[in-house]
């Protein structure tokens, strides 16, 4: 009876595992470029220095998802083809050659946003194009671009509402796809976009208050174009110098700390009214809990013989092997008597192992072709003589 | 005063109207027929009903959004574990040639009554049952371990261990010994002591009863581990026992139906260059791959790198004078991998992917080891695993061209324990037939959680949400999810744990289709005044006219309507 009774205590705590869960087991990025045209070069390089700077500390490019509407290394007013820089010294060509664009073009949509993040995509779209995180994932979500109070501009075509974004994560917080949540926007007015959250466990930061301007940070007079937004600028400038390895200890209280107004020229903002514990709380998130990747490695001790370790499995797998071996003598012995003896099969153990035959190219089509060309045959012979009949007798008439 | 036209007098009296005209000399359009007024009422009619009977349907047709029905209720009982209490009943058979019927009866009947004094968790408890056809069902069993495994079909229950319990001279208490690539456990006793019925307790039966609670321990407080959410489970469990289970549990990888396995050749050098992975992989990796057929599929990819370097983040291997080998220390593995360049994200196939990772040293650094414990292998949990292969140098101090299957086999025994360890076998008991048993069982439970609370995910968006569209086929989606988890929790009920886990896999199988239904993406929202915004343009020059031109309407037939009254 106690025992039922704690099972009954158990299953109503199952709508509460969620809460309980203390630590992440992987991370993900949700890079987001929402602008088109030379001239918006400047959000390109916004994103793809975040992407560099996560990578750098350790996320792999299958939990980036990195969406770029443009291709601005190979735009032809690129004075530096081939290449995107976020500061004028170009010291860092972001494009490198190992960047991997899962969105690119016009595939960067609103719709494709939200398919995104709620995981509503077709069958046949790849995993590299997934966002697989699952109840133990941080996710970081950037977003840059242009945008207005309570919304951000796609591609000069459409935009997504601070409602559309927050159904969206309310919807992957319902299917437990993330355990904690950054969301980061660079735009105009950035801070209204995070204001109709309802999901918890979100961080959100912004920057710049309602009816302010984000600004860029400085132009790069070769290249000719702005080449970095201020506050995504001071952003990178506390990652690069402050957090250098992914054992950093650093945290979320220190990021946002490191804002300054009089640099950024506009009013960052956090919210944290989401999160569990507050302010207090969130402020204590190291910065590589969301810009890095979780690797707790286990180390494996050839040594030790307790049950499940890896001596006792490698025994048993053997055995498995050999038993498997066995087995399929066996067989080949019975095939190989049955039908006829195949000598050199029976002193090579491994008859199994035969190479599998190349398959060559099959015909899809099964109908029979020969009874079609008899028909089209038939049809053209009929065809001939209607009209060999046909002049003749007009021939004859005339 | 001019009149207006369509006044219902004016038709009546023209001549005093045009002579009355006549005098204040503004000239009135000639007064309108019968006729012009009926067309015109016609005209208006016909419009608003175009709008009423084609317009406004069709607006409300192709703006409406289909939602089809959805037991939301039963969902959220799912949801909320009120529909299925999961109990686990494992039959375990019990085999006593050598015992008379009635003290074998009895041993069962003591044995079993000291399980259930034993046991602390209803929901997963031990049923014995007595067998007799002893020498051939044991036999089979031996034959057939895997195949056990597979049986899926019929209506008996899965059969998880046969006991046989057999004499033995010479020893003093009972002794057990578990056959270990079979389900089978053989307790030896002393055949001085064979249970007289007379003996409400005897010895024999709690020492099978306590080899039986030690045999499925872990499973338990596993089982009650999920079932409870991540709180602590049992009581009893030793906390070392918890820790383990929650570990276990975190770094395994998440269920699915398909497994991609990846197996690559790191080396920073151009030499090893080929490999024989198609004879290891079969050789080694098969038989466990078809050992785990019931639970999970799996395709393989294979790749070999060349000029594979650390990335600059890395620290570099220490030379270790004493050990004679380079040492990574273990704090730096988390590093190990070169993310950012090692191609290691083939994304193939629908499946997530397990990395296994054959790192050969160059030469000038090699043997490398890991530091504390001179171990050549790790985990990274929910990823993969990796494996140092320090092969023997050649003459010329380089790395062999080629790896022969001999030289992969101790890695791919790693890798096979890596991949039993990622897909969460639990560690005892010590028979690899018993695990995968318990596998089954474990990914059930969560199954049936997993596939519940997508039931209530679903239900609480489509609450939540009403702008967001539910296709048929999502109903038929929930409605199958639904009859398979009813039929998962029925077979668990039998203990039929095989077929539990297939109707599992489906219920959770539709559960996600269900949700992640492609065309259930909300219309993207827009406030109030972007709709009248959006309305207005077109509504306004269409709809001033119309509404006017009704109003008219309906003005005239009130005063025609009027006069009528008054002149009756």
């Amino acid at each position: 009876m106690i025992s039922f009774l704690r099972l009954l205590q158990a299953l109503s705590l199952l709508l509460l595992a969620g809460f309980i869960v203390a630590e992440h087991t992987s991370n993900w990025a949700v890079l987001v470029s929402t602008s088109r045209f030379w001239f918006n070069y400047r959000h390109l390089a916004n994103v793809l220095s975040l992407y560099r700077t996560v990578k750098r500390l350790g996320i792999p490019d299958s939990q980036i998802i990195l969406m770029l509407p443009d291709d601005m290394a190979c735009n032809p007013r690129n004075a530096f083809p081939g290449t995107v820089y976020s500061n004028a010294d170009r010291a860092v060509d972001l494009y490198g050659d190992n960047i991997e664009v899962d969105y690119r073009g016009y595939e960067v949509t609103v719709e494709n946003f939200i398919r995104l993040l709620t995981d509503r995509l077709d069958e046949d779209v790849p995993r590299s194009k997934r966002l697989g995180s699952d109840a133990g994932s941080n996710v970081l979500v950037y977003m840059t671009g242009h945008g207005g109070d309570q919304f951000l501009k796609f591609q000069d075509a459409e935009e997504i509402g601070a409602w559309d974004l927050a159904d969206a994560f309310g919807q992957m917080w319902e299917k437990k796809r993330y355990h904690e949540l950054l969301f980061m926007i660079d735009t105009c007015q950035a801070n209204t976009m995070y204001t109709h959250f309802y999901s918890p466990n979100i961080v959100a930061t912004g920057s710049s208050e309602l009816d302010q301007s984000s600004y860029s940070h400085h132009a790069d007079n070769d290249v000719g174009v702005a080449v970095i937004d201020r506050w995504t600028y001071y952003v990178l400038e506390f990652l690069e110098t402050q957090v250098t390895s992914a054992n950093s200890k650093l945290n979320l209280g220190d990021l946002f700390d490191s804002y300054d107004e009089s640099k950024i020229h506009s009013q960052p903002g956090v919210r944290w009214d989401l999160f569990p514990g507050g302010e207090a709380e969130g402020r204590l998130r190291t910065v590589v809990d969301f810009f890095g990747n979780v690797q707790n490695v286990e180390v494996e001790n050839a040594n030790t013989t307790e049950p499940g370790s890896l001596k006792e499995d490698l025994a048993e797998i053997a055995r498995l092997a050999e038993k498997w071996r066995k087995r399929s003598e066996e067989y080949s012995s019975i095939l190989g008597n049955s039908t006829k003896p195949q000598p050199e099969n029976q002193h090579s153990p491994a008859a199994h192992l035969t190479p599998k035959k190349a398959v060559g190219p099959t015909k899809m089509a099964e109908d029979n072709s020969w009874g079609k060309r008899l028909v089209g045959l038939s049809v053209v012979g009929a065809c001939t003589a209607i009209w060999v009949a046909g002049s003749v007798l007009g021939a004859s008439s005339a | 005063m001019t009149v207006k036209p369509g006044d219902p007098v004016s038709p009546l009296t023209p001549a005093s109207d045009a002579s009355k005209s006549h005098t204040t000399r503004t000239r009135v359009p000639p007064p309108e027929t019968p006729e012009a007024v009926q067309t015109r009422f016609r005209v208006i009619a016909a419009f608003w009903a175009v709008i009423i009977f084609l317009g406004f349907p069709i607006w409300w047709q192709t703006t409406s959004i289909y939602r089809a029905h959805l037991p939301i209720q039963e969902m959220v009982d799912w949801a909320d574990g009120k529909t299925c209490r999961p109990v686990y009943p494992l039959e375990i058979h019990v085999a006593a040639p050598l015992l008379q019927s009635p003290e074998s009866q009895h041993l069962l009947r003591t044995t079993q009554h000291t399980l259930d004094d034993l046991n602390e968790f209803a929901a997963h408890h031990l049923r014995l049952k007595l067998t007799n056809d002893t020498s051939d069902s044991a036999a089979r069993v031996v034959e057939d371990s895997t195949s056990t495994l597979r049986n899926t079909a019929g209506e008996t229950p899965d059969v998880v261990l046969t006991v046989r319990v057999l004499p033995e001279e010479g020893l003093a208490t009972p002794r057990s010994e578990l056959l270990a690539h079979t389900t089978q456990l053989d307790v030896f006793y002393p055949p001085s002591q064979i249970p007289s019925p007379s003996t409400s307790n005897p010895p024999l039966s709690v020492f099978i009863a306590q080899e039986l609670q030690r045999l499925y321990g872990e499973e338990k407080a596993t089982i009650a581990h999920i079932l409870s959410g991540e709180s602590a489970g049992l009581d009893s469990t030793s906390p070392q026992l918890t820790e383990s289970i929650s570990r276990r549990l975190r770094r395994s990888m998440k269920y699915a139906e398909t497994y991609h396995l990846s197996f690559s050749l790191f080396t920073p050098g151009s030499v090893p260059s080929s490999w024989d992975i198609e004879a290891a992989v079969q050789e080694y990796l098969s038989p466990l791959l078809d050992a785990f057929e019931p639970i999970s599929n799996f395709t393989i990819d294979t790749q070999v790198q060349l000029y594979a370097t650390f990335s600059p983040m890395t620290p570099a291997p220490i030379y270790d004078e004493t050990e004679a080998a380079w040492t990574l220390k273990k704090e730096d593995l988390s590093a190990f991998i070169n993310a950012a360049e090692w191609p290691l994200n083939p994304s193939i196939g629908n499946g997530p992917t397990l990395n296994f990772i054959l790192y050969v040293p160059d030469p000038s650094q090699s043997p490398m080891v890991v530091k504390e414990n001179r171990a050549s292998s790790w985990i990274v949990p929910q990823w993969g695993g990796v494996f140092l292969l320090n092969p023997p140098l050649e003459k010329d101090q380089s790395n062999p061209a080629h790896l022969s299957q001999d030289s992969l086999q101790s890695a791919f025994m790693t890798f096979s324990h890596q991949l039993l360890t990622l897909l969460g076998t639990p560690s005892t008991p010590a028979s690899l037939p018993l695990r995968l048993q318990t596998l089954i069982r474990v990914r059930a439970a969560t199954l049936l959680l997993s596939a519940s609370s997508t039931m209530g995910s679903l239900a609480r968006l489509t609450e939540s949400l009403p702008s967001i569209p539910i296709p048929a086929n999502v109903a038929s989606s929930v409605s199958t999810t639904l009859s398979h988890l009813s039929a998962t929790c029925s077979h668990l009920r039998d203990g039929r744990f095989n077929a539990a886990l297939a109707s599992a896999r489906v219920a959770e199988n539709e559960a996600e289709r269900s949700f992640f239904e492609k065309t259930m993406v909300g219309q993207v929202y827009f406030p109030d005044e972007h709709k009248v915004a959006v309305y207005l343009p077109l509504l306004g020059p269409i709809g001033v006219p119309l509404i006017v031109g009704l109003m008219k309407e309906v003005k005239r037939l009130l005063a025609e309507w009027k006069a009528k009254r008054a002149a009756a």
